[in-house]
C-alpha cells in the first residue's frame, strides 16, 4: 500500500480511521462476548435443613461407590492436608500462574459445600463454577471431570455429604496479575473446556480396557499430569500421555514416549498404583506417592481396569531391557572420557549408592533397584533423579513401603550434578541431559 | 585406602581408609569421638547426626569420600562436662537422657534447628526433631530441652551464664 503512487495520501488517513473504528467495535464485540462467557449465576443455597448427612438420605452402596470414585480421583491428595481433617482443603499449589490453595469440600455450611445442592455440585465438576457462580481455577481438574457419569457424579455427593463437616475457610490465593481476575478463566473454558465432549466407549476394546479408560479421563484424571501443558496450562492434547511434570518433577510419558527400559506387565502397573512397588521398575516417589496413597483405598478391580488401559499406551514404547538387565555393577568411566564429571560421579556412586543399589544388595536393603533398572535414569531430563538423591523416598506415615535417606545435605551440589551425569552415561547409557547444575539448583529452591 | 584430611570441631585430622567408609566409623574408630552412636545404619534413627558445614546429616549414611572441605561438628564441639555448651545444659537441666544413647544425636540435630531460627515455634521445633528417635520415650523432656536452650539463647548471651534458663529469658 505504501508504495502505491495512486494512493492519495487523505483516503489513506480516511482508511486508517475506518480501521480504528472497525478494530474499536470488534473489541467491544469481544468484551461483551467476554462478559456473556464470564457470568455465571449463581445457584440457590440448599436450605440447612438439607446440608449435611442427617437430611439427606443416601444408601450405603451410593456412599460406598462415592468414596471409591473419590479413591480413585486423589481427591484427598488436594484437598486433604492434615489426615485429621480430611477434606478440609487448605494445600498450596504452585503453579505457573501463582498459588491456588484448595478449599473445604466438607459438608459445613457456611466454609464447606453443605449449602451447595446436588446441581451446584455437578455444575462444580462438570464445568468448574462455584455455587455462587465463581469460576474455579483450573488446578480443579473439571476439565477431566467434566466427563464423569451423572450417578457418579450422585455417588461423590452422597460420599461427600456424608462426610464430617469442618469449619476451615479457604484460604486466600495469591496470583500472579492478572489471573487474581477469577472471569479470565473463561476464555481458557473456551479453548480447554470441552464440556459436550461426552465420554464413549471404544467398541474395539475390552470392557475392561473401555471402564479404565473412562476412570482414566474423567476420575483419575492421569492425562493432567502425565500429559504435557500448554503455555496457557492446558492439558496438550495432540500430546496426549507424552510426559508432562509435577511439584518440579518430571511425569514419565505413558504412551510410546514411555522411558521405562523395562516392559511393563499389566500386573505390574497394576501392583504399582495399588502399592507404589513394581518389582524391577520403580518405587512410587514425589507426587505419584499421594496417588498411590489414594489408590490403595480404591477397588482392586477399577485399579486394574486402569493397569489395562495404561498398559495398552507403554506397550507401544521401545526398551532397552538387555542394558537393563546388565548382571554388572556400573562400570567405572572409560579412560577417553573427557568429561571430568564423569570421575567424581562414579566415585560418588561407588561409595554412597552402590552400598544398596549395587547388585547383590538387594535381600540387605530391602530391595533397591539396581541403577540400570531405574526409570528415572532414562527421563528425558535430570529432575526426577535429582528430586530422589535429594530427599530419598518417604513411605507415607504408617504404611509399609519403599524407602530411601535424602542426601541433599550429605552430597554437595556438585557431586549430586556430577553424580546425576554419570548415571545418565554409565547406568542409562543415553546421551547427556542439558544442564543438569541449573536443575540441581532449581530443585533446593522451595 | 585412601588417605583424607577431614577438619572435625575445628582441628585437622588425616586418616588413611577406605573410600566408601561411613563417616560415623571414621569418628568413632579412627578418631575415638564417640558421641556419635551407631544406631540403625540406614540413616533411619538419627542417633548418629552430626553437623556437615550448615547441616544435620546422619553420619552413617555419609562416605568419607564425599565430605571433601566441608567442617564436620560433633557434640564433643560443644563444651565439655565441666563446661557444657547452651545445648548440652539444657538437656541435663531437663534431664531429658534416659539411656541416652540417640542425645548425641538429638543435640546436634537441634544445633542445626537452633542454628536456623532463633526463636522457633514449638511446632517448627517437633517437625525439625522428627527425623531423630528415642526408644526410650523421653521425647516430651528433649523438646523441652530444645526449647529451654532456644529461649536462652533468645535472651542474648548475658543469660547463657544463668543456671536456670528461664528465669534467665524471664529477668
Amino acid at each position: 500500500m505504501d508504495h502505491d503512487p495512486g494512493s492519495p495520501h487523505h483516503s489513506r488517513h480516511h482508511g486508517a480511521h475506518r480501521l480504528r473504528w472497525v478494530v474499536m467495535g470488534a473489541l467491544i464485540l469481544l468484551a461483551l462476548a467476554g462478559c456473556a462467557i464470564m457470568w455465571r449465576p449463581a445457584l440457590e443455597p440448599q436450605p440447612a435443613s438439607r446440608s449435611g448427612a442427617a437430611a439427606q438420605a443416601f444408601d450405603a452402596a451410593t456412599v460406598e461407590r462415592g468414596r471409591q470414585l473419590a479413591a480413585l480421583g486423589s481427591c484427598a491428595a488436594c484437598h486433604t492436608v492434615d489426615p485429621a481433617r480430611p477434606f478440609a482443603g487448605g494445600l498450596a499449589l504452585a503453579t505457573p500462574f501463582g498459588t491456588v490453595y484448595s478449599t473445604n469440600i466438607t459438608p459445613d455450611a457456611r466454609t464447606g459445600i453443605g449449602a451447595w445442592s446436588e446441581p451446584a455440585f455437578a455444575r462444580a465438576l462438570r464445568e468448574g463454577v462455584s455455587r455462587d457462580g465463581h469460576l474455579l481455577y483450573p488446578a480443579f481438574p473439571y476439565d477431566y471431570y467434566t466427563h464423569m457419569k451423572a450417578d457418579d457424579v450422585h455417588a461423590l455427593y452422597a460420599y461427600l455429604m456424608t462426610r464430617p463437616a469442618l469449619d476451615a475457610p479457604a484460604h486466600a490465593n495469591s496470583l500472579h496479575f492478572p489471573f487474581g481476575f477469577r472471569p479470565l478463566v473463561a476464555f481458557w473454558n473456551v479453548l480447554y473446556l470441552k464440556k459436550d465432549d461426552a465420554w464413549a466407549p471404544d467398541a474395539r476394546q475390552s470392557v475392561e480396557w473401555n471402564r479404565g479408560a473412562y476412570l482414566a479421563d474423567a476420575v483419575a484424571h492421569c492425562g493432567a499430569c502425565h500429559t504435557p501443558r500448554t503455555k496457557l496450562g492446558g492439558t496438550d492434547v495432540k500430546r496426549y500421555l507424552d510426559g508432562g511434570e509435577a511439584e518440579g518433577w518430571y511425569v514419565p510419558a505413558l504412551n510410546a514416549h514411555s522411558p521405562s527400559p523395562l516392559p511393563w506387565t499389566t500386573e505390574q502397573l497394576a501392583s504399582y498404583l495399588r502399592t507404589g512397588i513394581a518389582t524391577d521398575h520403580a518405587a512410587a516417589g514425589g507426587p505419584m506417592q499421594s496417588v498411590v496413597e489414594n489408590l490403595r483405598f480404591a477397588d482392586p478391580h477399577d485399579v486394574t481396569a486402569l493397569a489395562t488401559w495404561v498398559h495398552s499406551y507403554m506397550e507401544k514404547a521401545p526398551h532397552d531391557a538387555a542394558r537393563a538387565r546388565t548382571a554388572d555393577n556400573l562400570p567405572a568411566p572409560v579412560d577417553t572420557d573427557a568429561d571430568a564429571r564423569m570421575r567424581e560421579g562414579h566415585a560418588v556412586y561407588q561409595n554412597a549408592c552402590a552400598r544398596c543399589h549395587a547388585l547383590g544388595r538387594s535381600e540387605s536393603s530391602g530391595a533397591a533397584l539396581p541403577l540400570q533398572k531405574a526409570v528415572a535414569l532414562y527421563d528425558p531430563d535430570p529432575r526426577s533423579l535429582i528430586h530422589i538423591v535429594r530427599d530419598g523416598i518417604q513411605p507415607p506415615n504408617g504404611e509399609p513401603a519403599r524407602w530411601m535417606p535424602a542426601f541433599g545435605a550429605i552430597l554437595t551440589d556438585r557431586q549430586t550434578a556430577a553424580l546425576a551425569a554419570y548415571l545418565r552415561r554409565y547406568g542409562a547409557g543415553r546421551d547427556p541431559w542439558d544442564h543438569i547444575e541449573d536443575s540441581v539448583r532449581k530443585a533446593k529452591q522451595p | 585406602m585412601t588417605t583424607f584430611n577431614l577438619r572435625v570441631n575445628g582441628k585437622p585430622h588425616t586418616v588413611d581408609t577406605d573410600a566408601d567408609t561411613p563417616l560415623l566409623y571414621v569418628l568413632r574408630n579412627d578418631l575415638q569421638m564417640n558421641g556419635a552412636k551407631f544406631g540403625c545404619g540406614l540413616g533411619q534413627c538419627g542417633a548418629c547426626t552430626v553437623m556437615l558445614d550448615d547441616a544435620a546429616v546422619m553420619s552413617c549414611l555419609v562416605p568419607v569420600s564425599v565430605v571433601g572441605e566441608r567442617a564436620v561438628r560433633t557434640v564433643e564441639g560443644l563444651g565439655t562436662a565441666d563446661a557444657p555448651g547452651v545445648l548440652q545444659r539444657a538437656f541435663i537441666e531437663e534431664q531429658a537422657a534416659q539411656c541416652g544413647y540417640c542425645i548425641a544425636g538429638m543435640i546436634m540435630r537441634a544445633t542445626e534447628l537452633l542454628e536456623q531460627s532463633a526463636a522457633p515455634t514449638d511446632d517448627q521445633i517437633r517437625e525439625h526433631m522428627m527425623p531423630n528417635l528415642c526408644r526410650c520415650g523421653t521425647h516430651m523432656r528433649i523438646l523441652r530441652a530444645v526449647r529451654r536452650a532456644a529461649d536462652t539463647m533468645h535472651a542474648g548471651p548475658g543469660s547463657s551464664t544463668s543456671s536456670t534458663s528461664s528465669a534467665g529469658a524471664k529477668a
